[in-house]
């Protein structure tokens, strides 16, 4: 028998012993439950081992005035701590061929570099800023970031309906520092497990965004990627769009891919 | 490098008609760019302003699955200074990728360093001073440079065949002080000249926060003395043969990034000599939550050899502040101030650019010479303050 079955086993039984002390069961917190859910969300994701994908970011002011960013990023899975990733920029064309690398971790600060072409300079810059705008767009760094289930605390709210979907309720606590906001209130699709919709609050706890993600498409028969989001600034009424295509998994890419070094050479 | 500038225009045309096929990549910038004196010079130019316009292009194209092939040509046309009125081709370089290696053979440009007042490690390219950009202007370097990765860092060897000498000013060219630096009879201590092999290597790895570098380089020196050349009966750059070892770090601590780049130079030509530039920047990030960010920057510079130092920065100390918008325009600028401890002149610059539209980006330079009658580097420089201003499109 393999280790996996045994797993699977082991599962069942718990399985069943749950369902026998179901009176247990239900007392669960709803802090229990929060971090249940967001730990199924990480876990269907698991195993996507790298992927790439090119973005356009469009970003609109409140007179409905249109400007556009467009970047490719490249991700690598990482067991046991936060993702490895790499953006390189195509538009607007002052900043073609800047790249951005990070290495995310779970719980310590991030490591982050900047390669700035025109220089031939890679610089090492700080992550600290989390609530800071990602290219002037409503999206701040924090939004974009390797989303690890460590980063926050949980709490299940309720069940609701997006759309007609059914979808748990879920607020995130932000556990790290330097956070822009008090709390988000996550809506996850109960049957893909991915978010649909999230409300930030802002440092004063008053609604600041609202993030819409639609368009969702199943890669490798696994793993659900977003075709756009749709991230609303309730406060300024600016809002931004991005629009994700070209996903591609398992391209080989290595841990090499995303040394600091690897920024000079990437395209 | 003369025979090699004449070849280049023929160059660009060729990769002009290969990049219309497809492969190639391009991206680049068309400049125009105002400079303002509003002091009446000293010497003979005494224009109170000056117009010109540059390009840059890079041409890049893939060649096979594992190597790729660029060039980098910068054209300037400027309104007065023939100096400035060139062609530089600041990469034509071949690059072959391993999986932990890489090799890139041609014509190169490197950064090394950490610090934002004076990169006294980075030399493995001349400086192309007639930018008046504050020295980030290179000129392209002959190399041949291997890179191993390795799992505790990396290590990059450099042969430098064939040396480049500093640009300056010519003698309708602002800003500059009452003399010209007669760069056609500039003197050399070894006797290949131009020619000299140089080499370079350099060790960098990564501690957490901490990134390190140490390196060292032998060859002929990028920063030249000024020596009277009675042949020509001018004042000419003098190009002398040392060793340099150094090392560069970075602490990147959440809002402080703590810098240091330190050097010991020997050569027959000079007095054996440390070097320091070290300081810090902290940042306040997303002030008031408007995205906008504020960086104060303070460095010290130091030549051990005092007022007997050929740098420009014996003993200085820059006081910056550093403002990102982080707009939809990006809006940025950098104020600095640099102050001579010993001779008491101040070097005022500001820098500041936002983008307009999708493609142009505006920039703005000032830079203003404070009572530097007595400083040893740029007295000569009181009536040469200048403005420049820059309007790019970019594609």
């Amino acid at each position: 028998m393999s280790v996996r079955a045994l797993k699977h086993t082991r599962n069942l039984s718990f399985v069943v012993a749950g369902l026998l002390f179901a009176g247990v069961a239900i007392a669960q917190t709803p802090e229990e439950r929060g971090l249940e859910i967001a730990t199924m969300v990480q876990a269907q994701d698991d195993g996507f081992t790298d992927s790439e994908s090119a973005m356009t970011m469009t970003l609109i002011n409140r007179s409905g005035k249109k400007s556009t960013r467009r970047m490719r990023s490249r991700v690598l899975e990482v067991q046991g701590d936060g993702d490895k990733s790499m953006s390189i920029f195509d538009e607007p064309a002052d900043v073609k061929g800047t790249a951005s690398l990070t290495h995310s971790h779970a719980t310590e600060a991030d490591e982050q570099w900047l390669y700035l072409p025109a220089l031939k300079r890679v610089k090492r810059i700080s992550s600290k800023n989390k609530s800071g705008p990602f290219m002037g767009s409503e999206f701040a760094f924090e939004d974009i970031s390797s989303q690890e289930v460590d980063k926050y605390t949980y709490k299940y709210i309720g069940d609701d309906e997006v759309d007609g979907v059914a979808v748990y309720k879920v607020e995130a606590i932000p556990a790290y520092k330097h956070s822009g906001y008090t709390r988000l209130v996550n809506w996850i699709d109960q049957e893909k497990l991915v978010a649909l919709k999230v409300e930030y609050f802002d440092r004063k706890n008053s609604p600041l965004k609202t993030l819409t993600i639609s368009d969702y498409q199943r890669y490798l028969d696994q793993f659900w990627r977003a075709g756009s989001m749709h991230m609303q600034n309730e406060q300024t009424g600016k809002s931004t769009i991005l629009e994700w295509s070209d996903y591609k998994f398992k391209t080989g890419l290595t841990d090499k891919d995303f040394d600091s070094k690897a920024l000079k050479r990437i395209r | 490098m003369r025979k090699l500038s004449a070849t280049i225009p023929l160059l660009a045309l060729t990769l002009l008609s290969v990049s219309a096929q497809a492969e190639v990549e391009t991206r680049g910038n068309v400049s125009l760019q105002l400079q303002a004196f509003p002091n009446d010079s000293v010497h003979e130019a005494t224009q109170d302003s000056n117009f010109s316009l540059s390009t840059e292009i890079e041409f890049y194209a893939p060649v096979g699955e594992n190597g790729s092939f660029t060039a980098t040509p910068f054209i300037r046309i400027d309104e007065n200074d023939n100096e400035r009125s060139r062609i530089d081709m600041r990469e034509f370089i071949y690059s072959h990728y391993g999986d932990d290696w890489e090799l890139n053979v041609g014509v190169g440009k490197v950064f090394w360093g950490v610090a934002e007042s004076s990169n006294i490690v980075d030399v493995i390219n001349q400086n192309d001073l007639v930018e008046n950009d504050g020295s980030s202007a290179k000129l392209g370097q002959p190399m041949a440079n291997l890179l191993l990765i390795r799992d505790w860092g990396d290590i990059d060897l450099y042969i430098l065949p064939g040396f480049r000498e500093r640009t300056f000013p010519g003698i309708s060219g602002r800003p500059r002080p009452a003399g010209v630096i007669d760069t056609d009879n500039a003197l050399f201590e070894s006797s290949d000249r131009e020619k000299h092999v140089d080499f370079a290597g350099r060790v960098g790895m990564v501690f957490d926060e901490w990134d390190v570098g140490a390196h060292l380089f032998h060859g002929t020196a990028r920063d030249p003395l000024f020596r009277f050349n009675p042949a020509s009966n001018s004042v000419v750059p003098f190009y002398y043969q040392y060793t340099q070892v150094g090392f560069d770090i970075q602490a990147t601590l959440e809002s402080w990034l703590l810098k240091a780049e330190l050097t010991y130079s020997s050569g027959d030509e000079i007095d054996d000599h440390s070097s320091l530039v070290s300081g810090f920047e902290y940042s306040f990030y997303d002030i008031k939550e408007s995205g906008a960010d504020l960086g104060i920057v303070a460095e010290w510079m130091y030549d051990e050899r005092g007022e007997d130092s050929t740098d420009a920065f014996q003993n200085d100390v820059l006081i910056g502040l550093r403002l990102a918008l982080n707009d939809e325009q990006s809006l940025e600028g950098l104020l600095g101030i640099i102050t001579d401890l010993d001779e008491g002149g101040q070097l005022i610059t500001l820098e500041a650019s936002r983008r307009f539209g999708s493609s142009l980006k505006g920039s703005l330079q000032m830079t203003i010479f404070e009572d530097v009658e007595n400083d040893t580097a740029f007295s000569g420089f009181e009536d040469e303050d200048n403005l420049q201003v820059e309007l790019s499109y970019f594609f």
